[in-house]
C-alpha cells in the first residue's frame, strides 16, 4: 500500500503499539482431548492477527476461550494490562471484545434487526412495562446495513431465509456495530462469493485504520491473509509453532509451514539433515 | 461497495429479493406470518357447522359457558407448552400441577382456616416451584423434559392421590374469590349481560388475560425474544450470550405456575377438589391444542393465540359433536385427525417457505 494515497492507506504498524491483549499458557481438554497446550498469543492495539492451522488444531477452541464461550483448564487472559476471566460470552462482549463464530450464532426463527440487537435489545417503557424498541432496532439496522452496503432483502425478514453470505454479512455487520476494541473472526469468508469477501475485507481494513480496532481473524485463503494481516500465528495440533509478521514472511514459506506442520528451526534442522529439497 | 443506484432513479434490482407473486407463495407467507389463520378458519367452520347442526343451540350463553369454561382450562395449559415448546422442551406433569394447586389451597383452607385467595398464592407459588424443579433437573442433569416430567406427573399424581386417601374435597364457598375466579353464578334463563351472568365467563377472561400477557412477553420482551432464540439455534443463543439454562427454567416456572392457577379456577368452578381433575389426558389435549394452533414441537417457534383457538376448537369438539348427535367417543378420532393434519401442514409450510425463499 502507497502511504501517498491519503486516507484509503493502512498506515503500517508500529512495533511500539500497546498490547492489548495477551493468553498466556493457555491449555484446555475436552475429556480425553487435549485441544490446546500451553498457547500463548500476543495482540496489539490495531493489529490484523491471522490463525492458522488445520482442522481439529484448535483454533475455534482458542477463539472460543477468548469469546467467553469456554473457559480455559489452565492459563491466564490480560486486557489492557489487567488480567480478566470470562464466565460467559456476555463478560467478553462488555470488555470489547466481539466474536463472529463460524457457525454464525445467527437465529434463524428471528427477524434480522432483532438478530442484529440479540442480547442487547434497545427497550422503552410503555405503560410501566420494559418493551422492547422494535422500530428504533428496525430502523437502526436498515441504516447500518444500509451504510455497509450490505443488501438483505428487508430487515423483518428471518434469517433462515437469508442465503449464506447474506447471514455472513449480518453476523459481521452486528459485531462490528457494536464497536468493540478487538474483533475475532472465524472464518467470516467461508460462504461469501468473491466480491463479498473483497467487501468483509475492505470492512474490516476500514475498522483498523478509522477506529484502530484489533482483529483476529480465521482465514484459510492465504492471498486474503497476505492482503489484511499484519501477523500470522499457526497452530498446529493444539501449539503455536510458527508466529512472524506478513511483511517477513512469504506464502511460499507459509505454505511449506502449514504442509509439514513444523516451525522455522524444525524446518531448518531437518533441512541441515536431509540436505537442499527439491523444488 | 458498488452502488445500487447508480441509472438515475431508476432502482437496480437486488439479488435474493423474492416478492411473493403467485397464490402458492402468498398463501405460504401468510401462513407462516400469522400461523394462527388456519386454525382460526377451523374454529370459524366448526362453529357454523355446530350451529346449524345444533339448530342453534351451539352459540347460546348457556352451552357456551360449557365450551369456554374448558377452552379456558385447557387454554391456560396449551400457553404453558406453548412456552416450553419454543425452547424445545415439554412437559407432561402439568395435570399433576393441576390436580395438586387446588388441593393444597383447599386443605390449607379446611384445616388451618387460611382464606382461599391467600391459599391460591401459596398454590400457585408450589406451581412454580414444581416448574423449576423439572427445569433445574432437565438442565442441570441433562434428562429430556420428556422424561423428567413423566416422573414427576407420577410424583405429583401419587401425592395428590394419597394426601386424601383418593377422595375429592369440598371446597369452602367464599366470595368474592368464589365469583371472581369462576363459580358459575348464572342463570341460564338470565341475561348474559348481567353481573351474574358474566360468571360464566370468568375461567375462560382469566385465560384471555394470561394468553394476552404470555403473548406480550413472547413478542415484546427480551425475555421473548430469548426464548425464541433459545429454542432456534441453542448454540447460537449461547454464544451471543443468552443464558439458555435459565431461559428454560423460567419458563418451565412459569407453566408450573399456569397450571396452577389452572386448577384453582377449576376447583372454583366446581366447588370442590378432585384428585381426578387433571388426567394426565388434560395435558395430551393441552399439547393438542397447542399443536393444531401452530406451535411447532421442533422448538423456535409458537403463538399463545393460536393455542387458545386451537383450545377452543378442542373443547368445541369435545362438546359440540354430541350436540349434533354424534357418539361422544368420535371427538377424539377428529381430534387425532386434526393434530396430524396441523403438524404435516407447519411442517410443510416452513419446508415450501425456506424452498421457495418467499
Amino acid at each position: 500500500m502507497n502511504p501517498e494515497t491519503g486516507p484509503q492507506a493502512i498506515a503500517p504498524l508500529g512495533p511500539d503499539a500497546p498490547v492489548i491483549l495477551e493468553m498466556s499458557h493457555i491449555s484446555k481438554g475436552f475429556g480425553a482431548v487435549t485441544a490446546l497446550v500451553d498457547v500463548s498469543i500476543k495482540l496489539r492495539q490495531g493489529e490484523v492477527l491471522a490463525l492458522v492451522g488445520d482442522n481439529g488444531a484448535g483454533k475455534s477452541t482458542l477463539i472460543k476461550i477468548l469469546s467467553g464461550f469456554h473457559q480455559p483448564d489452565t492459563g491466564t487472559i490480560t486486557s489492557k494490562g489487567k488480567e480478566v476471566s470470562f464466565a460467559s460470552p456476555r463478560d467478553a462482549r462488555s470488555h470489547g471484545i466481539e466474536t463472529v463464530y463460524q457457525d454464525l450464532a445467527l437465529v434463524g426463527d428471528l427477524s434480522v434487526f432483532h438478530n442484529m440487537f440479540l442480547g442487547r435489545e434497545y427497550k422503552k417503557r410503555v405503560l410501566g412495562l420494559n418493551l422492547l424498541d422494535n422500530q428504533k432496532m428496525r430502523e437502526l439496522s436498515r441504516q447500518y446495513l444500509d451504510n455497509l452496503g450490505i443488501s438483505i432483502p428487508s430487515v423483518n425478514s428471518t434469517v433462515d431465509l437469508l442465503s449464506g453470505g447474506q447471514r455472513q454479512c449480518v453476523a459481521v455487520a452486528r459485531s462490528i456495530y457494536a464497536s468493540p476494541s478487538i474483533l475475532i473472526l472465524d472464518e467470516p469468508l467461508a460462504a461469501l462469493g468473491v466480491r463479498e469477501s473483497a467487501h468483509v475485507l475492505g470492512l474490516i481494513q476500514k475498522l483498523r485504520r478509522e477506529r484502530n480496532v484489533s482483529v483476529i481473524l480465521i482465514v484459510h485463503n492465504y492471498n486474503q491473509i497476505f492482503e489484511v494481516c499484519d501477523r500470522i500465528n499457526f497452530l498446529h495440533a493444539g501449539e503455536i509453532v510458527f508466529d512472524a509478521s506478513t511483511s517477513e514472511t512469504s506464502e511460499e514459506e507459509l505454505i511449506r509451514i502449514v504442509k509439514s506442520g513444523l516451525g522455522r528451526k524444525a524446518i531448518a534442522a531437518a533441512a541441515a539433515e536431509a540436505g537442499p529439497l527439491p523444488a | 461497495m458498488v452502488p445500487i443506484n447508480d441509472s438515475g432513479g431508476a432502482k437496480a434490482r437486488k439479488v435474493g429479493v423474492k416478492v411473493p407473486d403467485t397464490i402458492l407463495e402468498r398463501a405460504l407467507v401468510l401462513l407462516s406470518r400469522y400461523r394462527e389463520v388456519s386454525i382460526a378458519v377451523v374454529a370459524v367452520v366448526l362453529v357454523i357447522y355446530f350451529q346449524f347442526g345444533s339448530d342453534g343451540g351451539f352459540l347460546t350463553a348457556q352451552f357456551q359457558s360449557i365450551v369456554l369454561r374448558d377452552t379456558g382450562r385447557l387454554g391456560l395449559i396449551a400457553v404453558a407448552e406453548v412456552l416450553l415448546m419454543i425452547t424445545g422442551e415439554i412437559d407432561l406433569s402439568l395435570s399433576g400441577t393441576f390436580s395438586l394447586a387446588p388441593y393444597i389451597m383447599v386443605l390449607l383452607s379446611i384445616t388451618w382456616g387460611v382464606p382461599l385467595a391467600v391459599g391460591a398464592v401459596i398454590s400457585v407459588a408450589v406451581g412454580v416451584l414444581v416448574g423449576a424443579i423439572n427445569g433445574l433437573i432437565t438442565v442441570r442433569f441433562r434428562v429430556p423434559s420428556l422424561i423428567t416430567t413423566v416422573g414427576t406427573l407420577f410424583f405429583l399424581q401419587g401425592i395428590v392421590v394419597s394426601i386424601y386417601n383418593s377422595q375429592p374435597i369440598i371446597a369452602p364457598v367464599e366470595e368474592p374469590f368464589n365469583a371472581i375466579f369462576g363459580e358459575n353464578l348464572s342463570d341460564p334463563a338470565g341475561s348474559v349481560f348481567s353481573l351474574l351472568g358474566i360468571t360464566a365467563f370468568t375461567p375462560f377472561l382469566w385465560t384471555l388475560l394470561v394468553v394476552g400477557a404470555i403473548a406480550l412477553v413472547l413478542n415484546r420482551t427480551s425475555f421473548g425474544l430469548h426464548t425464541i432464540a433459545t429454542g432456534s439455534n441453542i448454540v447460537g443463543a449461547r454464544e451471543i450470550g443468552i443464558r439458555t439454562d435459565r431461559i428454560k427454567v423460567y419458563n418451565f416456572m412459569i407453566a408450573g405456575g399456569c397450571a396452577a392457577f389452572a386448577g384453582i379456577i377449576n376447583t372454583a368452578q366446581f366447588a370442590s377438589a378432585d384428585p381426578q381433575g387433571g388426567s394426565p389426558f388434560l395435558t395430551l389435549q393441552a399439547i393438542a391444542a397447542a399443536v393444531i394452533g401452530g406451535t411447532s414441537l421442533l422448538g423456535g417457534s409458537g403463538t399463545p393465540i393460536g393455542a387458545l383457538i386451537g383450545a377452543f376448537v378442542v373443547a368445541s369438539l369435545n362438546n359440540g359433536l354430541v350436540m349434533v348427535g354424534a357418539q361422544a367417543t368420535v371427538s377424539d378420532v377428529y381430534l387425532g385427525a386434526a393434530i396430524v393434519a396441523a403438524m404435516i401442514l407447519n411442517v410443510q409450510v416452513d419446508r415450501l417457505r425456506t424452498r421457495r425463499r418467499v
